[in-house]
């Protein structure tokens, strides 16, 4: 962290340095000054963390199997299609990881599913994200009466289990992908009102904010332009680790048989279908779950990185 | 003091009001007249009507849920459609199973987490704390009813140790399902007395109290420790309502008689009035116990107690 410090040019020295250049110079000086402060930094500071690092690789990687599955894949022929002839095979060089009690290649179906969990994890968090971060903003600069109601909401919110809550959503909307995604979306959007609030709450009163209003700078374009960008570290940590905490969501929902219904490959249904045979079929309830828990174990790797990286502060 | 624990009660009244009123409109919300579930295919639509009074469907949500209210605090939360028992006495019948796994997954976290998290703060940095630390993060990312799959597949089918299911062989049966439920709140715990122990381990009166000639067992144990201790309660304390309701999985897994498995089953069978007494009913014991742990740790930590001592608590921070 010293070292950082040291080699960034201290404000003095980059206003003599740009008095003595012309006035586009100056500017590609404070531009590449600018970011190298902010994302670039904290992308150094990553580099160095070698969990962080290992988390991105295997997201990466997930990510692109998600995106290749349809294009190795056909829905129809290998991933729902039954072929009973080769039903609860152990895995072989055929069947990387066996097959289901249909026939179905579990290993096609398993990279297939990294579509549905990405896809709900990361729906769901941004409905979390859109509304928590909103009313979070909104009660932190507002404040008064309005804050008041908003954090009794907040605690009354997050005194329903989420499981729970999410099994009332589901059960009242139906069962369908984008109410599983609705469903965890709203479970965790208590969460994110706090962190907002508190983030918002830290930089309201900084002068830059005082600054902004004293030259008549609209209210909304303060906390747009100024509050929320100068807040967001803390809402993007716990974006991330709550992208992993949504993936487990939906795989338990599915798990109970309330979320994306069958046939489709999704983890946590996998599991529940493997179950009944695992006695003799262990690699049915094996695959999926692991799925599941790399995945997790990306995101969380990643969160724990950017946490350190962007609040130097927790570092310990 | 008390007018601390009175006031915080008060405000207990409406917070269960609301997360009531929540829960009912979800529930209400859901597509389908739950009438047609109760009347036979070829009813009347006088029999209909009458079907609909008689299970309290009439009237609109708010009227509704003031009369579900007030059945609530007479202690009635209406009739299952399905078995057609009392919702109040069924949920009763299950909640001293779940509470029981609730708190021996509670004391396997407790058994695992305190320790762990010692060890890893105290030799930070070295290859013991690397290692709790990946143990907390495995059980971080581990979804626990697969988690729960993998102890049975092990421990019950190959080496026949623990029963698969059921609750009927007393201690044995409930050892896989605490470790299940128990792993997931272990890792919280592990990472969160870590960076307690962590801020604590550093201060001033630790290096007082070692150079006084204090062993460092005591120095642990005795000064850092107690200092570390609540910001380890608070996790443990928002950690129960995950406990609850994450054990509706563990349930599931292993057949375990509980509350959550009551609400699974009947939001299959669309028995409305016990999913939303369960849920309301469950809520509600989670409230109540932050409640309990806020008041616990005003008692133990004096220099919260102190502070509410002097400014009084109020409803509305600042009007």
């Amino acid at each position: 962290m010293e070292k950082d410090l040291k080699k960034m040019p201290t404000p003095a020295a980059s206003s003599t340095e740009s008095a003595s250049l012309s006035t586009t110079q100056a500017r590609l000086v404070s531009k590449t000054f600018k970011k190298r402060s902010t994302w670039a930094s904290v992308w150094r500071q990553l580099r160095k963390n070698k969990g962080a690092i290992a988390g991105l690789v295997l997201l990466i990687i997930i990510i692109g199997v998600a995106l290749a599955a349809p294009i190795i894949f056909d829905y129809n022929t290998d991933i729902i299609q039954n072929n009973i002839r080769e039903r609860r095979q152990p895995p072989s060089a055929d069947h990387w990881f066996g097959t289901d009690e249909m026939g179905r290649d579990i290993f096609a179906r398993v990279c297939y599913g990294a579509r549905y969990s990405l896809a709900v994890g990361v729906v769901a968090v941004l409905f979390a994200l859109v509304f928590g971060v909103t009313f979070g903003a909104a009660a932190g600069y507002i404040g008064g009466a309005f804050e008041n109601i908003m954090m009794r909401l907040c605690d009354i919110l997050s005194s329903i289990p989420s499981v729970l809550m999410a099994i009332a959503v589901v059960s009242a909307l139906g069962k369908s992908t984008l109410n599983l995604m609705i469903a965890v979306g709203v479970a965790s959007t208590a969460p994110f009102i706090r962190v907002a609030r508190a983030a918002v709450l830290t930089v309201r009163n900084e002068e830059y904010i005082e600054a902004a209003r004293a030259i008549a700078v609209p209210e909304w374009k303060i906390v747009v332009t100024h509050i929320l960008p100068n807040s967001l570290s803390p809402i993007i940590v716990q974006a991330t680790l709550r992208v992993g905490s949504a993936i487990i969501s939906a795989a338990q929902l599915s798990f109970l048989g309330l979320g994306v219904p069958a046939p489709a490959p999704e983890w946590g249904s996998m599991l529940s279908a493997g179950r009944i045979f695992i006695r003799d079929h262990s690699y049915m309830t094996l695959f999926p779950g692991l799925a599941i828990m790399v995945t997790v174990l990306s995101l969380n790797l990643i969160g724990d990185g950017l946490r350190d990286a962007l609040d130097p502060r927790l570092k310990s | 003091m008390s007018r601390y624990i009175v006031e915080r009660l008060l405000m207990l009244i409406p917070v269960l009001l609301s997360v009531a009123f929540i829960i009912f409109a979800i529930m209400n919300a859901a597509e389908g007249d739950p009438v047609y579930s109760v009347v036979s295919a070829d009813a009347t639509q006088e029999q209909i009507e009458a079907a609909r009074i008689e299970l309290g469907l009439d009237g609109t949500l708010i009227q509704r849920y003031f009369r579900y209210v007030g059945g609530m605090i007479k202690g009635d939360l209406g009739t299952s459609y399905v078995s057609k028992r009392d919702v109040m006495q069924t949920y009763m019948m299950r909640l001293p199973n779940t509470l029981k796994l609730a708190a021996a997954s509670m004391v396997v976290a407790l058994v695992i987490s305190i320790p762990l998290g010692i060890i890893a703060a105290v030799n930070q940095n070295s290859i013991r704390d690397a290692v709790s630390m990946v143990l907390a993060l495995l059980g971080l990312s581990m979804p626990n009813f697969w988690l729960g799959l993998l102890l049975i597949l092990l421990f019950s089918l190959r080496l026949g140790w623990f029963p698969s299911a059921g609750y009927e062989d007393g201690l044995r049966s409930i050892i896989l399902p605490a470790i299940t439920n128990g792993t997931g709140l272990a890792a919280f715990m592990t990472r969160a007395t870590r960076s307690s122990m962590l801020d604590v381990v550093r201060q001033d009166f630790l290096r007082t109290a070692r150079a006084k000639g204090v062993t460092e067992r005591k120095v642990i144990r005795k000064h850092a420790l107690r200092n570390a201790l609540i910001p380890i309660i608070t996790v443990f304390g928002v950690q129960f309502s995950n406990v609850l309701g994450g054990s509706v999985l563990v349930e599931t897994v292993f057949a375990w008689p509980g509350v959550g498995r009551l609400v699974v089953d009947a939001i299959e069978q669309r028995d409305i009035p016990t999913v939303t007494g369960a849920l309301v009913m469950t809520t509600m014991l989670v409230t109540i116990t932050n409640l309990l742990i806020d008041i616990v740790y005003a008692y133990v930590d004096p220099r919260i107690k102190s502070q509410y001592a002097k400014k009084g608590f109020k409803l509305w921070k600042r009007t």
